[in-house]
Protein backbone atom coordinates (compact mmCIF):
# COMPACT_ATOMS: atom_id res chain seq x y z
CA UNK A 1 0.00 0.00 0.00
CA UNK A 2 2.66 2.34 0.87
CA UNK A 3 4.56 1.83 -2.19
CA UNK A 4 1.45 2.47 -4.16
CA UNK A 5 1.35 5.74 -2.38
CA UNK A 6 4.66 6.52 -2.95
CA UNK A 7 4.43 5.65 -6.89
CA UNK A 8 1.52 8.21 -7.09
CA UNK A 9 3.13 10.42 -5.42
CA UNK A 10 6.02 10.14 -7.64
CA UNK A 11 3.94 10.85 -10.64
CA UNK A 12 1.69 13.74 -9.21
CA UNK A 13 4.86 15.37 -8.88
CA UNK A 14 5.33 14.96 -12.29
CA UNK A 15 1.87 16.68 -13.30
CA UNK A 16 3.17 19.49 -10.66
CA UNK A 17 6.04 20.11 -12.56
CA UNK A 18 4.87 20.12 -15.81
CA UNK A 19 2.02 22.59 -15.04
CA UNK A 20 4.66 24.86 -13.03
CA UNK A 21 6.95 24.87 -16.23
CA UNK A 22 3.86 26.68 -18.28
CA UNK A 23 3.33 29.32 -15.45
CA UNK A 24 6.17 30.67 -16.68
CA UNK A 25 4.98 31.84 -20.48
CA UNK A 26 2.24 34.60 -18.50
CA UNK A 27 2.09 36.91 -21.67
CA UNK A 28 1.67 34.07 -24.09
CA UNK A 29 -1.31 32.85 -22.02
CA UNK A 30 -2.86 36.19 -22.38
CA UNK A 31 -2.26 36.02 -26.24
CA UNK A 32 -3.82 33.01 -26.07
CA UNK A 33 -7.14 33.89 -24.21
CA UNK A 34 -7.61 36.76 -26.56
CA UNK A 35 -7.55 34.47 -29.87
CA UNK A 36 -9.83 32.21 -27.72
CA UNK A 37 -11.89 34.82 -27.56
CA UNK A 38 -11.86 35.91 -31.59
CA UNK A 39 -12.81 32.59 -32.62
CA UNK A 40 -15.36 32.76 -30.09
CA UNK A 41 -16.84 35.56 -31.12
CA UNK A 42 -16.96 35.04 -34.82
CA UNK A 43 -18.48 31.60 -34.32
CA UNK A 44 -21.45 33.89 -32.47
CA UNK A 45 -21.29 36.10 -35.74
CA UNK A 46 -21.79 33.19 -37.78
CA UNK A 47 -24.48 31.24 -35.86
CA UNK A 48 -26.31 34.67 -35.42
CA UNK A 49 -26.54 35.29 -38.99
CA UNK A 50 -27.11 31.66 -39.86
CA UNK A 51 -30.14 31.51 -37.12
CA UNK A 52 -31.43 34.89 -37.95
CA UNK A 53 -32.43 33.70 -41.81
CA UNK A 54 -33.75 29.84 -40.61
CA UNK A 55 -37.73 29.92 -39.69
CA UNK A 56 -37.91 26.28 -39.00
CA UNK A 57 -37.14 25.20 -35.31
CA UNK A 58 -33.48 24.31 -34.91
CA UNK A 59 -32.34 20.90 -32.75
CA UNK A 60 -30.34 23.94 -30.54
CA UNK A 61 -31.29 27.41 -29.59
CA UNK A 62 -29.39 30.33 -30.21
CA UNK A 63 -27.99 30.54 -27.00
CA UNK A 64 -27.53 26.71 -25.95
CA UNK A 65 -25.58 27.24 -29.25
CA UNK A 66 -23.53 29.81 -27.97
CA UNK A 67 -23.06 28.11 -24.53
CA UNK A 68 -21.49 24.95 -26.76
CA UNK A 69 -18.70 27.27 -27.97
CA UNK A 70 -18.06 28.89 -25.59
CA UNK A 71 -17.45 25.71 -23.64
CA UNK A 72 -15.27 24.75 -26.62
CA UNK A 73 -13.13 27.47 -26.45
CA UNK A 74 -12.87 26.54 -22.92
CA UNK A 75 -11.56 23.04 -23.52
CA UNK A 76 -9.90 24.08 -26.80
CA UNK A 77 -6.52 23.89 -25.47
CA UNK A 78 -7.02 20.79 -23.39
CA UNK A 79 -7.70 18.47 -26.51
CA UNK A 80 -5.40 16.68 -28.62
CA UNK A 81 -5.60 18.97 -31.62
CA UNK A 82 -2.98 20.68 -31.82
CA UNK A 83 -0.40 18.52 -30.09
CA UNK A 84 3.13 18.78 -30.91
CA UNK A 85 3.44 21.22 -27.74
CA UNK A 86 4.82 18.10 -25.66
CA UNK A 87 8.33 18.32 -25.09
CA UNK A 88 8.38 14.51 -25.05
CA UNK A 89 8.45 14.45 -28.59
CA UNK A 90 11.02 17.01 -29.10
CA UNK A 91 13.05 14.36 -27.00
CA UNK A 92 12.41 11.67 -28.96
CA UNK A 93 13.41 13.77 -32.12
CA UNK A 94 16.88 14.93 -30.40
CA UNK A 95 17.40 11.67 -28.61
CA UNK A 96 17.13 12.93 -25.27
CA UNK A 97 14.50 10.58 -24.84
CA UNK A 98 17.71 7.77 -23.73
CA UNK A 99 17.81 9.73 -20.44
CA UNK A 100 14.39 8.81 -19.50
CA UNK A 101 15.29 5.10 -20.12
CA UNK A 102 17.32 5.41 -17.26
CA UNK A 103 14.65 6.69 -14.61
CA UNK A 104 12.57 4.29 -12.98
CA UNK A 105 9.48 5.45 -13.59
CA UNK A 106 7.07 4.00 -16.33
CA UNK A 107 7.27 5.83 -19.56
CA UNK A 108 3.75 5.79 -20.26
CA UNK A 109 2.51 7.20 -16.50
CA UNK A 110 5.58 9.90 -16.96
CA UNK A 111 4.11 11.49 -20.78
CA UNK A 112 0.48 11.12 -19.39
CA UNK A 113 1.19 12.79 -16.06
CA UNK A 114 3.34 15.56 -18.04
CA UNK A 115 0.02 15.86 -20.02
CA UNK A 116 -2.34 15.73 -17.61
CA UNK A 117 0.06 18.58 -15.63
CA UNK A 118 -0.33 21.08 -19.35
CA UNK A 119 -4.28 20.09 -19.05
CA UNK A 120 -5.07 21.29 -15.61
CA UNK A 121 -2.65 24.22 -16.68
CA UNK A 122 -4.80 25.30 -19.63
CA UNK A 123 -7.65 24.34 -17.53
CA UNK A 124 -7.29 26.98 -14.79
CA UNK A 125 -5.53 29.51 -16.70
CA UNK A 126 -6.91 29.72 -19.94
CA UNK A 127 -9.98 27.69 -19.74
CA UNK A 128 -12.08 29.05 -16.28
CA UNK A 129 -10.98 32.43 -17.25
CA UNK A 130 -12.82 32.27 -20.97
CA UNK A 131 -15.67 31.05 -18.75
CA UNK A 132 -15.91 33.47 -16.45
CA UNK A 133 -15.86 36.54 -19.12
CA UNK A 134 -17.96 34.87 -21.61
CA UNK A 135 -20.43 34.82 -18.88
CA UNK A 136 -20.01 38.96 -18.81
CA UNK A 137 -20.66 39.27 -22.47
CA UNK A 138 -22.80 36.57 -23.63
CA UNK A 139 -25.90 34.42 -22.91
CA UNK A 140 -24.39 31.49 -21.28
CA UNK A 141 -26.82 28.97 -20.23
CA UNK A 142 -26.73 27.03 -16.55
CA UNK A 143 -27.49 23.54 -16.07
CA UNK A 144 -30.50 23.03 -14.35
CA UNK A 145 -29.59 20.42 -12.08
CA UNK A 146 -26.91 19.63 -9.62
CA UNK A 147 -26.95 16.59 -10.83
CA UNK A 148 -26.11 17.69 -14.43
CA UNK A 149 -23.38 19.53 -13.18
CA UNK A 150 -21.84 16.28 -11.27
CA UNK A 151 -22.19 14.44 -14.60
CA UNK A 152 -20.80 16.86 -16.62
CA UNK A 153 -17.64 17.02 -14.17
CA UNK A 154 -17.25 13.16 -14.57
CA UNK A 155 -17.47 13.53 -18.69
CA UNK A 156 -15.41 16.62 -18.62
CA UNK A 157 -12.41 14.90 -16.62
CA UNK A 158 -12.88 11.83 -18.17
CA UNK A 159 -12.87 13.73 -21.44
CA UNK A 160 -9.64 15.17 -20.41
CA UNK A 161 -8.28 11.65 -19.98
CA UNK A 162 -8.74 10.25 -23.41
CA UNK A 163 -7.51 13.25 -24.60
CA UNK A 164 -4.29 13.34 -22.93
CA UNK A 165 -4.37 9.36 -24.40
CA UNK A 166 -5.45 10.16 -27.80
CA UNK A 167 -2.00 12.84 -27.73
CA UNK A 168 -0.01 9.89 -26.58
CA UNK A 169 -1.15 7.73 -28.86
CA UNK A 170 -0.06 9.94 -31.77
CA UNK A 171 2.83 11.27 -30.80
CA UNK A 172 4.14 7.69 -30.23
CA UNK A 173 4.72 7.66 -34.18
CA UNK A 174 7.77 10.47 -33.59
CA UNK A 175 9.54 7.24 -32.94
CA UNK A 176 8.45 6.06 -36.80
CA UNK A 177 8.83 9.65 -38.69
CA UNK A 178 10.32 11.66 -36.07
CA UNK A 179 9.02 15.05 -37.47
CA UNK A 180 5.18 14.32 -35.77
CA UNK A 181 3.47 17.54 -37.34
CA UNK A 182 2.09 15.51 -40.40
CA UNK A 183 0.72 12.54 -38.37
CA UNK A 184 -0.53 14.43 -35.68
CA UNK A 185 -2.14 17.29 -38.28
CA UNK A 186 -4.01 14.69 -40.24
CA UNK A 187 -5.01 12.90 -37.34
CA UNK A 188 -5.76 16.34 -35.50
CA UNK A 189 -8.30 17.17 -38.03
CA UNK A 190 -9.87 14.23 -38.58
CA UNK A 191 -10.37 14.19 -34.46
CA UNK A 192 -11.48 17.71 -34.91
CA UNK A 193 -14.38 16.86 -37.09
CA UNK A 194 -15.57 14.35 -35.27
CA UNK A 195 -15.61 15.56 -32.24
CA UNK A 196 -18.05 18.31 -32.87
CA UNK A 197 -15.70 20.79 -32.06
CA UNK A 198 -16.48 22.38 -35.36
CA UNK A 199 -20.36 22.21 -35.76
CA UNK A 200 -22.00 20.67 -32.71
CA UNK A 201 -23.29 17.10 -34.16
CA UNK A 202 -26.65 18.09 -32.98
CA UNK A 203 -26.79 19.84 -36.08
CA UNK A 204 -25.10 17.38 -38.83
CA UNK A 205 -26.88 15.46 -41.14
CA UNK A 206 -28.07 12.06 -39.70
CA UNK A 207 -25.72 10.09 -41.54
CA UNK A 208 -22.77 11.45 -40.60
CA UNK A 209 -24.03 12.13 -37.02
CA UNK A 210 -24.09 8.44 -37.03
CA UNK A 211 -20.65 7.69 -38.20
CA UNK A 212 -20.01 10.14 -35.11
CA UNK A 213 -21.44 8.11 -32.88
CA UNK A 214 -19.63 4.74 -33.56
CA UNK A 215 -16.11 6.74 -33.41
CA UNK A 216 -14.74 7.48 -29.34
CA UNK A 217 -14.14 11.21 -30.63
CA UNK A 218 -17.54 12.85 -29.79
CA UNK A 219 -16.64 11.71 -25.90
CA UNK A 220 -14.03 14.72 -26.10
CA UNK A 221 -16.31 17.77 -26.94
CA UNK A 222 -20.06 16.70 -28.05
CA UNK A 223 -20.69 13.97 -24.67
CA UNK A 224 -19.62 15.78 -21.93
CA UNK A 225 -21.29 19.51 -23.80
CA UNK A 226 -24.63 18.02 -24.41
CA UNK A 227 -24.69 16.26 -20.89
CA UNK A 228 -23.52 20.23 -19.57
CA UNK A 229 -26.80 21.14 -21.78
CA UNK A 230 -29.31 18.72 -20.67
CA UNK A 231 -29.29 16.78 -23.97
CA UNK A 232 -28.07 13.44 -23.10
CA UNK A 233 -30.75 12.24 -20.18
CA UNK A 234 -31.35 9.49 -17.58
CA UNK A 235 -29.51 5.96 -18.61
CA UNK A 236 -27.99 8.16 -21.45
CA UNK A 237 -25.75 9.90 -19.35
CA UNK A 238 -24.44 6.66 -17.81
CA UNK A 239 -24.05 4.84 -21.26
CA UNK A 240 -22.59 8.11 -22.81
CA UNK A 241 -20.06 7.90 -19.66
CA UNK A 242 -19.15 4.07 -20.01
CA UNK A 243 -18.19 4.73 -23.55
CA UNK A 244 -16.40 7.51 -22.96
CA UNK A 245 -14.43 4.98 -20.60
CA UNK A 246 -13.78 2.40 -22.41
CA UNK A 247 -12.33 4.60 -25.26
CA UNK A 248 -10.21 5.83 -22.71
CA UNK A 249 -8.95 2.30 -21.48
CA UNK A 250 -8.78 1.43 -25.32
CA UNK A 251 -6.70 4.50 -26.38
CA UNK A 252 -4.33 4.16 -23.07
CA UNK A 253 -3.40 0.01 -23.96
CA UNK A 254 -2.67 1.34 -27.75
CA UNK A 255 -0.64 4.21 -26.50
CA UNK A 256 1.08 1.58 -23.92
CA UNK A 257 1.75 -0.72 -27.23
CA UNK A 258 3.14 1.67 -29.36
CA UNK A 259 5.59 3.25 -26.53
CA UNK A 260 6.76 -0.77 -26.38
CA UNK A 261 6.95 -1.00 -30.00
CA UNK A 262 8.82 2.30 -30.06
CA UNK A 263 11.31 1.93 -27.75
CA UNK A 264 12.47 -1.73 -29.01
CA UNK A 265 13.62 0.07 -32.67
CA UNK A 266 14.37 2.86 -31.23
CA UNK A 267 17.99 4.51 -32.64
CA UNK A 268 18.80 7.71 -30.36
CA UNK A 269 19.83 10.48 -32.67
CA UNK A 270 23.13 11.56 -31.67
CA UNK A 271 22.27 11.42 -27.76
CA UNK B 1 17.80 40.27 -61.55
CA UNK B 2 20.30 39.28 -59.38
CA UNK B 3 18.09 39.37 -56.36
CA UNK B 4 15.60 37.33 -58.08
CA UNK B 5 18.33 34.20 -59.01
CA UNK B 6 19.61 34.42 -55.76
CA UNK B 7 16.23 34.04 -54.19
CA UNK B 8 15.45 30.77 -56.61
CA UNK B 9 19.05 29.42 -55.23
CA UNK B 10 17.97 29.54 -51.89
CA UNK B 11 14.24 28.36 -52.79
CA UNK B 12 15.82 25.43 -54.32
CA UNK B 13 18.07 24.73 -51.13
CA UNK B 14 15.09 25.34 -49.05
CA UNK B 15 13.03 22.55 -50.96
CA UNK B 16 15.71 19.92 -50.87
CA UNK B 17 16.28 20.34 -46.83
CA UNK B 18 12.47 19.76 -46.65
CA UNK B 19 12.87 16.56 -48.11
CA UNK B 20 15.03 15.19 -46.09
CA UNK B 21 12.14 13.85 -43.98
CA UNK B 22 10.34 12.10 -46.95
CA UNK B 23 7.61 10.30 -45.36
CA UNK B 24 6.78 13.24 -43.12
CA UNK B 25 6.46 15.61 -45.72
CA UNK B 26 3.81 13.92 -47.36
CA UNK B 27 1.81 13.37 -44.43
CA UNK B 28 2.16 17.26 -43.77
CA UNK B 29 1.30 17.94 -47.28
CA UNK B 30 -2.23 15.61 -46.91
CA UNK B 31 -2.74 17.12 -43.12
CA UNK B 32 -3.10 20.69 -44.55
CA UNK B 33 -5.02 19.42 -47.73
CA UNK B 34 -7.71 17.58 -45.17
CA UNK B 35 -7.63 20.41 -42.29
CA UNK B 36 -8.78 22.62 -44.93
CA UNK B 37 -11.10 20.54 -46.91
CA UNK B 38 -12.83 19.64 -43.30
CA UNK B 39 -13.24 23.42 -42.66
CA UNK B 40 -14.77 24.14 -45.95
CA UNK B 41 -17.02 20.70 -45.29
CA UNK B 42 -18.30 21.58 -42.09
CA UNK B 43 -19.60 25.36 -43.90
CA UNK B 44 -21.18 23.23 -46.33
CA UNK B 45 -22.92 21.30 -43.70
CA UNK B 46 -24.23 24.14 -42.12
CA UNK B 47 -25.73 25.15 -45.17
CA UNK B 48 -27.21 22.20 -45.50
CA UNK B 49 -28.93 23.06 -43.05
CA UNK B 50 -29.62 26.70 -42.81
CA UNK B 51 -29.47 27.07 -46.83
CA UNK B 52 -28.26 30.65 -46.63
CA UNK B 53 -26.27 33.10 -44.71
CA UNK B 54 -27.31 36.81 -44.61
CA UNK B 55 -28.17 36.35 -48.77
CA UNK B 56 -25.27 34.59 -49.80
CA UNK B 57 -25.56 30.77 -51.11
CA UNK B 58 -22.57 28.02 -50.33
CA UNK B 59 -20.74 28.59 -53.59
CA UNK B 60 -20.95 32.63 -52.90
CA UNK B 61 -19.44 31.75 -49.68
CA UNK B 62 -17.04 28.91 -51.54
CA UNK B 63 -15.82 31.19 -53.46
CA UNK B 64 -14.86 34.32 -50.70
CA UNK B 65 -12.96 31.09 -48.64
CA UNK B 66 -10.81 29.82 -51.64
CA UNK B 67 -9.76 33.28 -52.49
CA UNK B 68 -8.68 34.02 -48.95
CA UNK B 69 -7.13 30.56 -48.76
CA UNK B 70 -5.27 31.12 -51.90
CA UNK B 71 -3.77 34.03 -50.40
CA UNK B 72 -2.58 33.14 -47.10
CA UNK B 73 -1.56 29.79 -48.32
CA UNK B 74 0.81 31.49 -50.74
CA UNK B 75 1.91 33.82 -48.44
CA UNK B 76 2.76 31.32 -45.53
CA UNK B 77 4.75 29.26 -48.22
CA UNK B 78 7.11 32.53 -49.19
CA UNK B 79 6.70 34.63 -46.04
CA UNK B 80 7.58 31.61 -43.90
CA UNK B 81 11.13 33.90 -42.90
CA UNK B 82 9.28 36.57 -41.23
CA UNK B 83 6.85 33.97 -39.40
CA UNK B 84 9.17 32.39 -37.82
CA UNK B 85 12.21 35.48 -37.53
CA UNK B 86 11.80 34.99 -33.43
CA UNK B 87 14.34 32.42 -33.75
CA UNK B 88 16.66 34.49 -35.25
CA UNK B 89 16.76 37.21 -32.85
CA UNK B 90 16.36 34.65 -30.10
CA UNK B 91 19.83 32.95 -31.04
CA UNK B 92 21.50 35.91 -32.27
CA UNK B 93 21.67 35.27 -35.99
CA UNK B 94 20.14 38.18 -36.69
CA UNK B 95 23.70 39.68 -36.11
CA UNK B 96 24.80 37.25 -39.54
CA UNK B 97 22.06 38.79 -41.63
CA UNK B 98 23.56 42.78 -40.67
CA UNK B 99 26.67 41.81 -41.78
CA UNK B 100 26.13 40.35 -45.74
CA UNK B 101 26.25 43.01 -48.38
CA UNK B 102 22.28 42.60 -49.09
CA UNK B 103 19.26 44.25 -48.06
CA UNK B 104 17.81 42.80 -44.30
CA UNK B 105 14.30 42.68 -46.16
CA UNK B 106 15.38 40.29 -48.82
CA UNK B 107 17.71 38.12 -46.59
CA UNK B 108 14.92 37.31 -44.09
CA UNK B 109 12.22 36.87 -46.97
CA UNK B 110 14.49 34.50 -48.82
CA UNK B 111 15.49 32.75 -45.55
CA UNK B 112 12.35 30.07 -45.90
CA UNK B 113 9.96 28.31 -48.14
CA UNK B 114 7.59 26.16 -47.21
CA UNK B 115 6.74 23.58 -49.82
CA UNK B 116 4.30 21.83 -47.77
CA UNK B 117 1.85 24.40 -47.97
CA UNK B 118 1.03 23.69 -51.74
CA UNK B 119 -1.26 20.94 -49.91
CA UNK B 120 -3.94 23.64 -48.65
CA UNK B 121 -2.85 26.13 -51.74
CA UNK B 122 -4.48 23.32 -53.84
CA UNK B 123 -7.45 22.62 -51.58
CA UNK B 124 -8.26 26.45 -51.62
CA UNK B 125 -7.43 26.74 -55.34
CA UNK B 126 -9.93 23.70 -56.20
CA UNK B 127 -12.41 25.27 -53.68
CA UNK B 128 -12.54 28.22 -55.75
CA UNK B 129 -12.98 26.64 -59.18
CA UNK B 130 -15.65 24.58 -58.03
CA UNK B 131 -17.07 27.67 -56.78
CA UNK B 132 -16.90 29.40 -60.10
CA UNK B 133 -18.37 26.65 -62.31
CA UNK B 134 -21.42 26.64 -59.91
CA UNK B 135 -21.88 30.33 -59.87
CA UNK B 136 -21.72 31.31 -63.90
CA UNK B 137 -20.02 33.81 -63.19
CA UNK B 138 -19.66 36.65 -66.66
CA UNK B 139 -16.02 36.65 -66.81
CA UNK B 140 -14.31 39.25 -68.60
CA UNK B 141 -10.64 41.38 -69.15
CA UNK B 142 -11.45 43.48 -66.69
CA UNK B 143 -12.75 40.71 -63.87
CA UNK B 144 -10.25 38.10 -64.59
CA UNK B 145 -7.29 41.56 -64.13
CA UNK B 146 -8.62 42.29 -61.13
CA UNK B 147 -9.11 38.63 -59.72
CA UNK B 148 -5.06 38.50 -60.05
CA UNK B 149 -4.82 42.06 -58.82
CA UNK B 150 -6.86 40.96 -55.58
CA UNK B 151 -5.18 37.64 -55.07
CA UNK B 152 -1.68 39.55 -55.28
CA UNK B 153 -2.71 42.46 -52.97
CA UNK B 154 -3.96 40.06 -50.76
CA UNK B 155 -1.00 37.80 -50.30
CA UNK B 156 1.23 40.67 -49.49
CA UNK B 157 -1.52 41.83 -46.97
CA UNK B 158 -0.70 38.37 -44.70
CA UNK B 159 3.02 38.96 -46.00
CA UNK B 160 2.72 42.20 -44.50
CA UNK B 161 0.93 40.74 -41.05
CA UNK B 162 3.99 38.02 -41.05
CA UNK B 163 6.34 41.29 -41.35
CA UNK B 164 4.50 43.18 -38.26
CA UNK B 165 4.62 39.90 -36.42
CA UNK B 166 8.53 39.77 -37.11
CA UNK B 167 9.09 43.43 -36.09
CA UNK B 168 7.58 43.17 -33.14
CA UNK B 169 10.37 40.62 -31.93
CA UNK B 170 13.29 43.65 -31.74
CA UNK B 171 11.85 44.94 -28.88
CA UNK B 172 9.97 41.83 -27.56
CA UNK B 173 12.48 39.24 -28.76
CA UNK B 174 9.80 36.62 -28.99
CA UNK B 175 7.17 37.20 -31.67
CA UNK B 176 3.60 38.59 -30.16
CA UNK B 177 1.24 35.35 -30.58
CA UNK B 178 -1.44 38.24 -30.73
CA UNK B 179 -0.24 38.25 -34.32
CA UNK B 180 -2.27 34.91 -35.01
CA UNK B 181 -5.57 36.67 -34.59
CA UNK B 182 -5.03 37.99 -37.62
CA UNK B 183 -3.49 35.57 -39.54
CA UNK B 184 -5.25 32.03 -38.50
CA UNK B 185 -7.96 34.15 -36.97
CA UNK B 186 -8.44 36.07 -40.01
CA UNK B 187 -9.00 33.39 -42.49
CA UNK B 188 -11.50 32.20 -40.39
CA UNK B 189 -13.48 35.10 -40.29
CA UNK B 190 -12.61 36.15 -43.78
CA UNK B 191 -14.79 32.66 -45.12
CA UNK B 192 -17.71 34.17 -44.16
CA UNK B 193 -19.73 37.26 -45.76
CA UNK B 194 -18.42 40.49 -44.10
CA UNK B 195 -22.26 41.84 -43.56
CA UNK B 196 -23.10 39.32 -40.73
CA UNK B 197 -20.42 40.93 -38.51
CA UNK B 198 -21.19 43.75 -36.17
CA UNK B 199 -20.35 47.50 -37.03
CA UNK B 200 -17.06 48.37 -35.42
CA UNK B 201 -15.78 44.69 -35.82
CA UNK B 202 -16.14 45.19 -39.30
CA UNK B 203 -14.72 48.86 -39.44
CA UNK B 204 -11.59 47.77 -37.98
CA UNK B 205 -10.60 44.86 -40.27
CA UNK B 206 -11.47 47.60 -43.15
CA UNK B 207 -9.69 50.16 -42.86
CA UNK B 208 -7.04 49.29 -39.98
CA UNK B 209 -6.40 45.73 -40.63
CA UNK B 210 -7.58 45.64 -44.10
CA UNK B 211 -9.00 42.05 -44.44
CA UNK B 212 -12.16 43.17 -45.95
CA UNK B 213 -9.95 44.32 -49.12
CA UNK B 214 -8.56 40.63 -49.81
CA UNK B 215 -11.94 38.86 -50.66
CA UNK B 216 -14.76 40.19 -49.33
CA UNK B 217 -14.96 43.63 -51.61
CA UNK B 218 -13.60 41.66 -54.74
CA UNK B 219 -15.80 39.00 -53.99
CA UNK B 220 -18.72 41.87 -54.15
CA UNK B 221 -17.67 43.40 -57.49
CA UNK B 222 -16.92 39.76 -58.84
CA UNK B 223 -19.87 38.16 -58.34
CA UNK B 224 -21.80 41.08 -58.80
CA UNK B 225 -23.35 41.52 -55.44
CA UNK B 226 -21.78 45.38 -54.98
CA UNK B 227 -25.79 46.89 -55.05
CA UNK B 228 -27.08 44.29 -52.84
CA UNK B 229 -24.28 45.01 -50.31
CA UNK B 230 -24.48 48.62 -49.70
CA UNK B 231 -21.07 49.00 -50.11
CA UNK B 232 -20.02 52.27 -52.25
CA UNK B 233 -18.71 51.18 -56.10
CA UNK B 234 -15.86 53.70 -55.21
CA UNK B 235 -14.41 51.50 -52.52
CA UNK B 236 -14.61 48.20 -54.07
CA UNK B 237 -12.57 49.78 -57.16
CA UNK B 238 -9.92 50.49 -54.92
CA UNK B 239 -9.81 47.48 -52.43
CA UNK B 240 -7.39 45.48 -54.83
CA UNK B 241 -4.73 47.76 -53.74
CA UNK B 242 -4.90 47.90 -49.93
CA UNK B 243 -2.75 44.65 -49.52
CA UNK B 244 0.09 46.61 -51.55
CA UNK B 245 -0.19 49.67 -49.30
CA UNK B 246 -0.39 47.44 -45.94
CA UNK B 247 3.05 45.87 -47.08
CA UNK B 248 4.47 48.88 -47.63
CA UNK B 249 3.70 50.55 -44.41
CA UNK B 250 5.03 47.15 -42.39
CA UNK B 251 8.25 47.59 -44.65
CA UNK B 252 8.37 51.17 -43.41
CA UNK B 253 7.35 49.36 -39.88
CA UNK B 254 10.22 46.68 -40.39
CA UNK B 255 13.26 49.53 -41.18
CA UNK B 256 12.44 51.47 -38.11
CA UNK B 257 12.48 48.16 -36.72
CA UNK B 258 15.76 47.14 -37.49
CA UNK B 259 17.24 50.34 -36.20
CA UNK B 260 15.95 49.29 -33.11
CA UNK B 261 17.73 45.91 -32.84
CA UNK B 262 20.20 44.98 -29.75
CA UNK B 263 21.86 41.59 -30.59
CA UNK B 264 21.28 38.78 -27.80
CA UNK B 265 24.45 38.01 -28.14
CA UNK B 266 26.08 35.20 -30.74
Amino acid sequence: MRSLYLTFHVYLAFVRKSFQKRMQYRVANLAGLATNFFFLLVHIFVYTAFYAASTEPQPLTLNEIITYFVLCQVSFMLMPFWGARSEVTQAIKDGSVALQLTKPVDFHTYWFADECGRACYFLFMRGLPTFFISILFFHVTFPQHPTILMAFALSMTLAIFMSTAITITIFSSAFWTLDTSGVSGMSGSVIMLFSGMLVPIALWPEWLAHIAEWLPFAGLIDVPFSIYLGKITGVGVWTAISKQMMWTLVFIGLGRFLLNRGFSRIVIQGG
Amino acid sequence: MHHLSLYLHFVKLRIRSQMAYRLSFVFDLFSQASISVIDFFMIALLFNRFKELAGWSLWEVGFLYGMIGVCFAIAEMIGRGFDVFQNSVMRGDFDTILIRPLGTFFQVFSQDFLLRRVGRFSQAFIILLIANSQLTISWSFVKVGYLLVSLVSGTCFFIGLFVIGATSCFWTVQSIEIINIFTHGGTFMGGYPFSIYRRWFRHFFTFIVPLACVNYFPSLFLLEKVAFSGVSSFGVYLAPFAGFLFLGITILFWRWGVLHYQSTGH
